[in-house]
């Protein structure tokens, strides 16, 4: 299960400026939460400081059981040094074991190694050099390193933008997957069909919390109507 | 130890199976260097070429020029001035990198600022050292030579390379997470152990700048970054995966460097050992080049 996530009197400023006014938040275990608002807003700066990747001033805590874990994130569009000779094994690997890159593998590693491709499909991508990788088999293969760690507490920075359908269809359904698992998400998407989909809770972010809610809530009876006779005639 | 072993390759060259050359100790000296600096640079090379630190490397060699100045003028010993030599070149290389760290210059043109400083204090040095050595001990820092190998330089050598085999065994897949993706590095860790990928780079410069002066002596303070990148940039060009490529480097980075030491003694050229080395890496560079250039037009 998920950890819950509550942040008290939390704020983000970079040098003079102030990103996200003070607010304070508790974010249910298990949940998919989702961050919208407009560009430059600070949906991705909340992300990395929950992650500590940003300084920011109040509290953040994760009522975690495990607490050995360690959080998975998916940045926005990761991009590689399409010259070097480093393959999708190659990278899965030095992310995921100790044992040195220039060793021999074990049989043990290469199983791990074909199982993690096999679940976010990449088995037969496995040599491929990371320069060659088109968006989605990236963030797919981002996806792979972090089920490797079997984290509960995901962060997803934008996973499906710049993807085509396909890819956006194949990394909705890993993200669903973990929902259905217990996992507490924490996603910035734009997509608001997704978000009145699937979402458990929304946050609108616009140099602040503008306003959170259930999707209904946030996007009113109406559209979430709407939703549903799509569905139906679907 | 080494004396052991320069009366074993005596014993070759008494039985006819080495050429005559290698009755002198020096000769053993420096192709011991060779064998301990090429897998070195070469194993190191992979994660520069990388991490985009091929000119870092360069500024260090130029540091070691300045480093060696200020060590005479302190009254150190002109063929060895090693305690400077070092102080200064890891102190160089801190503040580069402490200062990266600091500001939002590129690296590139922060290194070219450094490098510029190292050679001109050098410079500077080099005009009230000259007064004090023979000014043949400077161009065998500038450009190397197998002459002034000694035993205390390899025993230094030895103690480095072990140092390396060590942090590679343990970190070198933290190293190459965290050059491709510190973001991920940070918060994911490796093998679902944290890594600090602040205190990984610091240790990485260091162990760059440790290389670097090490080298120095066999490959000369100009050419000693031309080693860590020539092998890796060539080996990336026949590589398809990540172990082809560190091996391949290996491979050439050493054959370079006991073929730089061997071929101008045996052929009596009168060539830099530093020299040697890099003419034979680059040499290799443009052959593979051409090489992959026809493969493509037949294509």
């Amino acid at each position: 299960m998920g950890p819950a996530i509550t942040l008290d009197n939390y704020s983000l400023s970079i040098g003079e400026n102030t990103l996200l006014n003070p607010f304070d938040l508790t974010l249910e275990a298990s949940k998919l939460h989702l961050l919208t608002g407009p560009n430059g807003a600070g949906k991705s700066s909340l992300l990395k400081s929950i992650i500590g990747l940003m300084p920011h001033s109040g509290d953040i805590y994760l009522n975690w059981p495990e607490q050995a874990q360690i959080p998975a994130y998916i940045p926005q569009l990761a991009s590689f040094d399409a010259a070097l000779p480093i393959t999708i094994e190659d990278y899965l690997h030095a992310s995921i074991q100790t044992r040195a890159f220039f060793l021999k593998k074990s049989k043990q590693q290469k199983q791990r190694l074909q199982q993690l491709l096999a679940e976010v499909g990449l088995e037969d991508k496995a040599q491929r050099k990371l320069g060659q990788l088109s968006g989605g088999e990236r963030q797919r293969l981002l996806f792979a390193r972090a089920l490797a760690q079997k984290s509960t507490f995901w962060l997803l920075d934008e996973p499906m933008t710049g993807l085509d359908q396909k890819a956006q269809k194949q990394i909705e359904r890993m993200i669903l997957n973990l929902k259905e698992q217990g996992c507490t998400l924490l996603m910035v998407h734009h997509d608001q069909h997704f978000v009145q989909q699937h979402a458990d809770h929304v946050l609108v972010i616009n140099n602040g919390l503008e306003k959170h809610g259930s999707p209904e809530q946030i996007y009113g009876q109406q559209a979430s109507r709407q939703t549903s006779e799509e569905e139906v005639s679907l | 130890m080494i004396d052991y072993l320069h009366s074993q390759i005596s014993l070759l060259v008494d039985t006819g199976w080495l050429p005559d050359m290698f009755q002198y100790p020096f000769v053993t000296y420096a192709l011991i260097a060779a064998l301990l600096i090429g897998p070195l640079l070469g194993a190191l090379g992979t994660l520069v070429v990388v991490k985009r630190l091929a000119f870092f490397s360069e500024a260090v060699g130029h540091g070691a020029l300045t480093g060696i100045a200020i060590g005479i003028l302190l009254g150190e010993p002109a063929t060895q001035p090693v305690a400077t030599l070092f102080s200064f070149c890891l102190c160089f290389a801190l503040l580069l990198h402490w200062v990266k760290s600091r500001t939002q210059v590129p690296y590139d043109a922060l290194v070219g600022v450094f490098l510029a400083f190292a050679i001109a204090l050098g410079a500077a040095l080099l005009l009230y050292v000259a007064k004090k050595v023979n000014v043949h001990i400077l161009e065998n820092v500038l450009f190397g030579s197998i002459l002034t190998v000694t035993p205390t330089d390899l025993f230094i050598l030895a103690i480095i390379t072990a140092i390396s085999v060590v942090l590679a065994l343990r970190f070198a897949n933290q190293t190459l997470v965290a050059s491709l993706q510190p973001e991920l590095a940070r918060v994911q860790g490796v093998g679902n152990k944290k890594v600090n990928v602040t205190l990984l780079d610091y240790a990485f410069i260091l162990l760059i700048a440790l290389v670097t002066v090490a080298a120095v002596k066999i490959i000369g303070a100009v050419l000693v970054g031309a080693l860590l990148l020539i092998p890796a940039t060539t080996a990336r060009l026949i590589s398809g995966n990540l172990k082809q490529f560190f091996n391949r480097t290996l491979l050439i980075s050493t054959s370079c460097c006991v073929a730089g030491v061997v071929l101008p003694m045996a052929m009596e050229l009168p060539i830099p050992s530093g020299a040697a080395i890099v003419l034979l890496a680059s040499a290799l560079f443009l052959f593979i080049v051409l090489l992959n250039q026809l493969k493509m037009l037949r294509n």
